[in-house]
C-alpha cells in the first residue's frame, strides 16, 4: 500500500501505522465515522493533489478502496 | 499530525489537550443550521493554546430553534457564557436563495423584514433566557444571481436582499452590549467563497464551511472568545533594524536604509501605518532594539517617512542589553503582565531566546520577506474587545504620560516630593452606563492589586448597579501628566451593621501613589456616617496580587477567620498627597 496514504490514515485517525491495511474501514476502527471520512479525504486531496469525484467518494468502503482510484490517477 | 493548521490536527489534538489547570474558564456553545463538527474541538484546542479551560455545548444538528425557543433546552441547561449562532444564507433564505426574482420587490421587503424579526427574536430571546454573550454571524452575500451582469441595475436584487438583512440587524444591535455580530462577509472576501464553500463537502454532509477552512473560521470565532475572556493583548513591542526600517542603522547610516518609496521601503511604511492606527485604538507601543541609542532615536525623531513618532512609544528601549531583559523592563515600566506583549522582531535567534525565556509574551514568527509584515499584523486577532471603551482610545496618552512622570520621577529626589507635585486628583463615580463596561473590564483583567480577583461580566456588574443593598463605583485618577481613566473600582455588599468589600481592585497603571488608600479610607468615612460599626473584606492571594497582600494589616484591619475585619471607631492609616476628591 501506498506509503503516504498509510501515514496520513495514521495521522488523522490517530492510530499506529502497524495497525491499518487494504481492511480497515469504518467496521474495524472506531474512529472512522463519516465526518472524519471527510477529514480524511480531505488531507489525501491535499498531499497528493488530486480531487475526487463525489460518486467515487461514495465507494470508499476500506482503506483498500483507495488504491483503484489511485491508480486511475497514476498513483502507485 | 505535521499540518498545524489542518483541521485533522485540531481533532486529534481536542482529544489529549489538558485544561484542568487553566486559570480562565469560559463555556461556549454553539448553535447553526448546518453541520458543526470540528468547529468545537479546534476552538477548544485554541482556548487551551491560550491558557482558556474552554468547556463547549455543540447544538444538535439544525436545532437551534428549538435550543433558543424552549426554556428547559439542553443549552440553558449547560449555561453558556458565549452563544454563537451561526445560521447560513441558503437556509435562511430557502428557495428564494435559488429564485431570488419569484418574488415581487414588496414581497422581497416583506421576507427581507420578517426574516429579521425572526432572527432578533431568536437573539432577544437568547440574551432573556441566559446570561450568555451572543455572537451572530452574519448572512453571507451570495457571489451568483441569475441576472448577471444585470443584477447591479436592478432594484432590490438578491445582494441587497441579504444586505439589507444584514443591515437592519447591524442597526438593532448598535446598542446593545451583549450582542456582537461576527463579520462572515469579510472572512468570505478575505478567503474567497470558493475555498471557504465545499460543493462537494456540501452535498456529502451538509457541511457549509470547508473542512480546509474550518480553522480559519474559528479564528474568526476566537476573537470574540478573547475578547470576552479578557486576554487581550495591550501592547506591541517593536525591534527596529529591519522590523521598523529595511536595512541597519548602525551599518548603513540614516540615508542608506529602507523607509519610503522603495519596493522594500514601501512595506515598512505600511507596516508602521498600520502600527499607528492600533496604536490610535488604544494599543500601546514600545521599542526594544540593540543599537546605539543615538544613532537610531535620529531616525525616529527626524527621518521624513517614519510614521511612527517618538511619542507614539510609552516606552523605549534602544541599548545593548538582551531582548529579554529589556522585556521585563518595558513590562515593569509599564506596569502590564509580560502575558500582555505581543514582540515583533526580524531575528529568528531573538525570538527563539525570547519564546524560551518569557513563555508569556507573545512572539510573532516574522518571515524574512518584509512586504509580509502588514499582512501579519492585520490577521492577527489578539488585540480584540467585546467593546472600545473610552479607556481604551485614551491609553495611548496615559500612557505616554506615564513616561513623562517616570521622567519627572527620576528628576525629583524622593517620592514623597513626586507624589506632592504630581497634583493627583480623585474623582468617585457610580456604576452608570457609560462606568459599567469599563468596572467590568477591570474586573476581568486587574490581576496585581486586586484583593479577590473575582472576574464579573457586564451583565453580573449590571446586575450589582440596580441591587440597592450593594456599592458600585469606579475611580477616575488624573495628574499634572493626564487623566488616566477609571482606573479603580470597589463593589462593597451593605449590611446593617457591616460592609462587606466583595471586590476592591486597582489598576496596575496608578499603583504606587496612594490611590487605594484614598478609596479606602474614603470608603471608612462614609460607613462612619451612616452608622456601620464593621468593614470587612477578604484577601484572597493568587499568584499575582502579592503588591495587595498587606494592604488590610497596613489600615488597622484585624484578622478573623477568613476575614479582614475593620472596627470604624477605630483610627487608620492616614493619606495624604492627594487632597481632592469628588463624588459623581
Amino acid at each position: 500500500m501506498n506509503e503516504k496514504l498509510i501515514q496520513i490514515v495514521s495521522e488523522v485517525f490517530n492510530i499506529e501505522k502497524n495497525k491499518i491495511d487494504e481492511n480497515t474501514s469504518p467496521e474495524t476502527l472506531e474512529q472512522w465515522d463519516s465526518f472524519n471520512f471527510y477529514v480524511l479525504l480531505n488531507e489525501i486531496e491535499k498531499e497528493f493533489n488530486i480531487k475526487f469525484d463525489i460518486d467515487e467518494t461514495l465507494e470508499i468502503k476500506k482503506i483498500g478502496d483507495f488504491r483503484k482510484l489511485f491508480q486511475k490517477r497514476g498513483i502507485e | 499530525m505535521k499540518n498545524e493548521e489542518s483541521l485533522a490536527y485540531f481533532l486529534n489534538e481536542s482529544k489529549i489537550i489538558k485544561i484542568d489547570e487553566l486559570e480562565k474558564k469560559i463555556r461556549i456553545a454553539i448553535l447553526g443550521s448546518f453541520t458543526l463538527n470540528g468547529i468545537e474541538e479546534t476552538i477548544r484546542v485554541k482556548c487551551s493554546q491560550n491558557n482558556i479551560d474552554c468547556r463547549s455545548f455543540v447544538g444538535e444538528y439544525n436545532q437551534y430553534n428549538q435550543e433558543i425557543l424552549e426554556q428547559n433546552s439542553k443549552l440553558y441547561e449547560f449555561n453558556p457564557e458565549l452563544t454563537f449562532l451561526i445560521l447560513d444564507v441558503r437556509h435562511v433564505l430557502g428557495e428564494l436563495f435559488f429564485y431570488p426574482y419569484s418574488l415581487n420587490d414588496s414581497e422581497k421587503d416583506e421576507f427581507a423584514n420578517s426574516k429579521v424579526q425572526e432572527i432578533m427574536n431568536l437573539l432577544r430571546t437568547l440574551r432573556k433566557n441566559s446570561k450568555s454573550q451572543v455572537v451572530f454571524t452574519e448572512l453571507q452575500i451570495p457571489t451568483y444571481s441569475p441576472y448577471g451582469i444585470n443584477e447591479q441595475k436592478e432594484k432590490f436584487g438578491i445582494k441587497q436582499l441579504v444586505s439589507d438583512i444584514n443591515k437592519k440587524i447591524r442597526h438593532e444591535m448598535k446598542n446593545d452590549d451583549f450582542i456582537s455580530i461576527l463579520d462572515f462577509n469579510e472572512f468570505i472576501q478575505k478567503h474567497g467563497e470558493q475555498n471557504v464553500f465545499n460543493y462537494k463537502e456540501y452535498f456529502s454532509g451538509d457541511m457549509k464551511i470547508s473542512i480546509e477552512y474550518i480553522p480559519k473560521f474559528c479564528d474568526e470565532l476566537m476573537g470574540f472568545v478573547i475578547a470576552y475572556a479578557g486576554i487581550t493583548k495591550k501592547c506591541i513591542v517593536l525591534d527596529l533594524d529591519n522590523t521598523l526600517w529595511g536595512g541597519v542603522i548602525g551599518e548603513d547610516g540614516f540615508d542608506n536604509i529602507q523607509l519610503g518609496e522603495t519596493p522594500v521601503g514601501r512595506s515598512f511604511v505600511e507596516f508602521q501605518k498600520r502600527l499607528l492606527a492600533l496604536n490610535q485604538r488604544g494599543i500601546i507601543l514600545a521599542i526594544n532594539s540593540k543599537n546605539n541609542f543615538e544613532d537610531a532615536i535620529e531616525v525616529i525623531k527626524k527621518h521624513p517617512n517614519m510614521v511612527l513618532k517618538e511619542d507614539n512609544f510609552s516606552c523605549i528601549r534602544i541599548n545593548w542589553n538582551d531582548k529579554v531583559s529589556n522585556l521585563r523592563e518595558i513590562s515593569k515600566e509599564l506596569n502590564i503582565g509580560l502575558d500582555s506583549l505581543v514582540f515583533f522582531d526580524d531575528d529568528p535567534v531573538n525570538r527563539e531566546f525570547v519564546k524560551h525565556e518569557l513563555k508569556q509574551v507573545l512572539v510573532v514568527d516574522l518571515p524574512t520577506d518584509s512586504s509580509q509584515y502588514s499582512r501579519i499584523l492585520t490577521n492577527m486577532r489578539v488585540f480584540e474587545s467585546l467593546k472600545i471603551t473610552d479607556e481604551d482610545i485614551k491609553r495611548k496618552e496615559m500612557y505616554l504620560g506615564q513616561r513623562k512622570r517616570i521622567e519627572f520621577k527620576n528628576e525629583v529626589s524622593n517620592l514623597d516630593e513626586f507624589l506632592k507635585q504630581m497634583d493627583i486628583k480623585v474623582k468617585i463615580k457610580k456604576a452608570d452606563n457609560f462606568v459599567i463596561p469599563r468596572i467590568s473590564q477591570l474586573t476581568l483583567k486587574t490581576n496585581q492589586f486586586n484583593l479577590t480577583t473575582k472576574r464579573y461580566q457586564h451583565e453580573d456588574i449590571l446586575g450589582f448597579s440596580e441591587d440597592v443593598s450593594k456599592i458600585v463605583e469606579g475611580v477616575e485618577v488624573s495628574d499634572k501628566f493626564g487623566n488616566n481613566g477609571i482606573t479603580g473600582v470597589y463593589i462593597i455588599e451593605k449590611t446593617d451593621s457591616e460592609w462587606i468589600i466583595d471586590t476592591f481592585l486597582l489598576s496596575c497603571r496608578v499603583m504606587g501613589r496612594g490611590v487605594e488608600d484614598i478609596m479606602l479610607g474614603q470608603l471608612i468615612e462614609r460607613a462612619k456616617n451612616e452608622n456601620i460599626k464593621k468593614i470587612k473584606g477578604k484577601f484572597i492571594p493568587t499568584l499575582k496580587n502579592k503588591p495587595a497582600e498587606n494592604f488590610y494589616k497596613d489600615f488597622n484591619f484585624k484578622k478573623e477567620g477568613e476575614f479582614w475585619v475593620f472596627d470604624t471607631e477605630q483610627e487608620t492609616k492616614k493619606t495624604k498627597h492627594i487632597k481632592v476628591i469628588e463624588y459623581e
